[in-house]
């Protein structure tokens, strides 16, 4: 992985953005971006860098918002991170760039209610048909 | 046909599968949910619960992101350990796997076989740790157990006797024509689907695919560890026959390397109770692919998050593809040739 070349890509797609690695175990690089800027930024791994596997799209509730995390890899691992408000999440969907991201974003949106914009599947994957309860991976708790 | 639940309803015109839908989540038991209501050491325990076959790539996956959470360095004799019942779990479950094939495919014969055999790594797992299939092998900072000179030498001899067998599979899956009848030009992937779908462990190797966890981000001792990363560019069910039998073969050489060069040195460091704040993205080979764990700890002694992301289900999302166009005959070929664990994709 060309981890340089990816971070300079990125902060000329996104001048706006700070774009930062920040290292963090085991052999992953975490970038923040905004959450309008994920979809684009896939577009650039996928097309310039052709980093396609998404290995899971990790969704949590912090307390404060709902972050969403892409893990990329190819031997080596960079996580795209973003933070949701949590009244009505959503973000558009990497699923016409990486048909794999499908049953990932299917996962995140029922578990946390998040809305994949643009998504063509949004059916339950785990859930049952008449789950109509809160999504079960919103916290209770707030963590300091 | 498959002993976990799982829906597909399939669309045919005459006996041709034209469109299938997957249904999913009726072993789901919300895991990841009550890994937040449990700290770390009881943890341990309920992700070794997510898959009856491949437990330990999950208490070690997720055993090495929580010691890098806590920095700690787990022995070298430790990770020796780890690696064995890793290997030995993945010739158990590519010669589970081999006869559920084999009884989808209509030879009962094989399935037979393939489960006798299988119990000769069943039978090495029970004497190293107490258990055939839960081993409660990994502790957070090492391994619990030991093997002493008379378990390796045993451990040895069964080696040379599973390895006979295995090359007796590999035999029919080579040269038995009715096997290859049913499973060659089955199931197709090209090696563009696979990298499409992100699709991991033998089926996207059986598409051309040079992936391994082991090779590509060393974890336990497999940076000590010579071994083949096995591929195939036929993309169909023969080849993924083919991968996962020869995989057990390069298994059972890692198995001899583990018991023969294991250094000498403790099994474990003692691992707090409270993890420090921080994130970890812990990655390991199982039997069917690359398994992700995410963690994040808050700082306490239960995790905050734990996001796991299993193999099957990077695997399962190919399948309407798989079965566009398949004779209705050919469809249990077809889904057992993904290796399916439903345990692992609902957790």
């Amino acid at each position: 992985m060309h981890l340089e070349a990816i971070l300079e890509a990125l902060q000329e797609t996104f001048p706006a953005e700070k774009i930062e690695g920040q290292s963090l175990p085991i052999g992953e690089t975490f970038v923040a971006l905004s959450p309008d800027c994920i979809q684009p930024a896939a577009q650039v791994l996928v097309e310039r860098f052709d980093l396609r596997h998404l290995s899971a799209i990790t969704g949590q509730d912090t307390g404060s918002e709902i972050e969403l995390l892409y893990h990329f890899w190819d031997g080596q691992g960079l996580t795209l991170r973003t933070s949701l408000q949590r009244e009505e999440p959503h973000i558009a969907t990497v699923v016409n760039l990486i048909p794999g991201a499908a049953f990932y974003e299917r996962e995140v949106s029922e578990m946390l209610g998040v809305t994949f914009d643009g998504c063509p599947d949004r059916r339950s994957l785990l859930l049952p048909d008449d789950w109509n309860e809160e999504p079960p991976m919103i916290n209770d708790r707030v963590t300091e | 046909m498959l002993k976990e639940p799982l829906s597909f309803l399939l669309t045919v015109e005459g006996e041709r599968v034209v469109d299938s839908v997957l249904r999913l989540g009726y072993v789901h038991r919300g895991l990841e949910r009550l890994c937040q209501e449990r700290n770390y050491v009881q943890n341990l325990h309920l992700v070794e619960r997510v898959c009856g076959i491949c437990s330990h790539i999950h208490t070690t996956t997720y055993c090495q992101g929580v010691e890098a959470l806590l920095g700690l360095e787990v022995p070298l004799r430790a990770l020796y350990l780890r690696a064995l019942l890793c290997e030995l779990e993945r010739i158990h479950s590519h010669l589970l796997w081999l006869g559920v094939l084999a009884e989808n495919a209509g030879f009962t014969t094989i399935f037979m076989y393939a489960w006798r055999d299988r119990e000769i790594a069943l039978d090495i797992m029970d004497e190293l740790s107490g258990g055939r299939v839960a081993h409660a092998v990994n502790i957070l900072g090492g391994v619990r157990i030991d093997v002493g000179e008379a378990s390796v030498a045993s451990s040895l001899m069964r080696l040379d006797e599973l390895e006979r067998r295995i090359e007796v599979f590999l035999g029919v899956i080579q040269h038995e024509c009715t096997f290859r009848a049913r499973t060659r030009n089955v199931g197709h992937l090209s090696a563009e689907q696979v990298r499409r779908y992100c699709v991991v462990g033998p089926v996207a190797r059986a598409s051309g695919a040079d992936v391994d966890v082991r090779r590509d981000a060393p974890y336990a001792a497999y940076d000590r560890l010579r071994f083949k990363v096995i591929t195939s560019n036929e993309g169909d069910v023969w080849a993924r026959a083919l991968v996962r039998t020869l995989e057990a073969v390069e298994s059972v050489h890692l198995c001899r390397q583990l018991l023969t060069e294991l250094p000498d040195g403790p099994l474990s460091v003692r691992a707090p109770r409270r993890v420090p704040p921080g994130e970890v993205v812990s990655r390991g080979e199982a039997p069917r692919g690359e398994l992700v764990y995410y963690i994040r700890s808050d700082g306490s002694d239960k995790p905050a998050r734990i996001k796991i992301r299993t193999p099957t289900l990077a695997t399962l999302i190919t399948l309407p593809d798989q079965l566009r166009g398949v004779n209705t005959a050919d469809v249990p070929v077809v889904l057992a040739g993904v290796d399916l664990c439903i345990s692992c994709a609902d957790r």
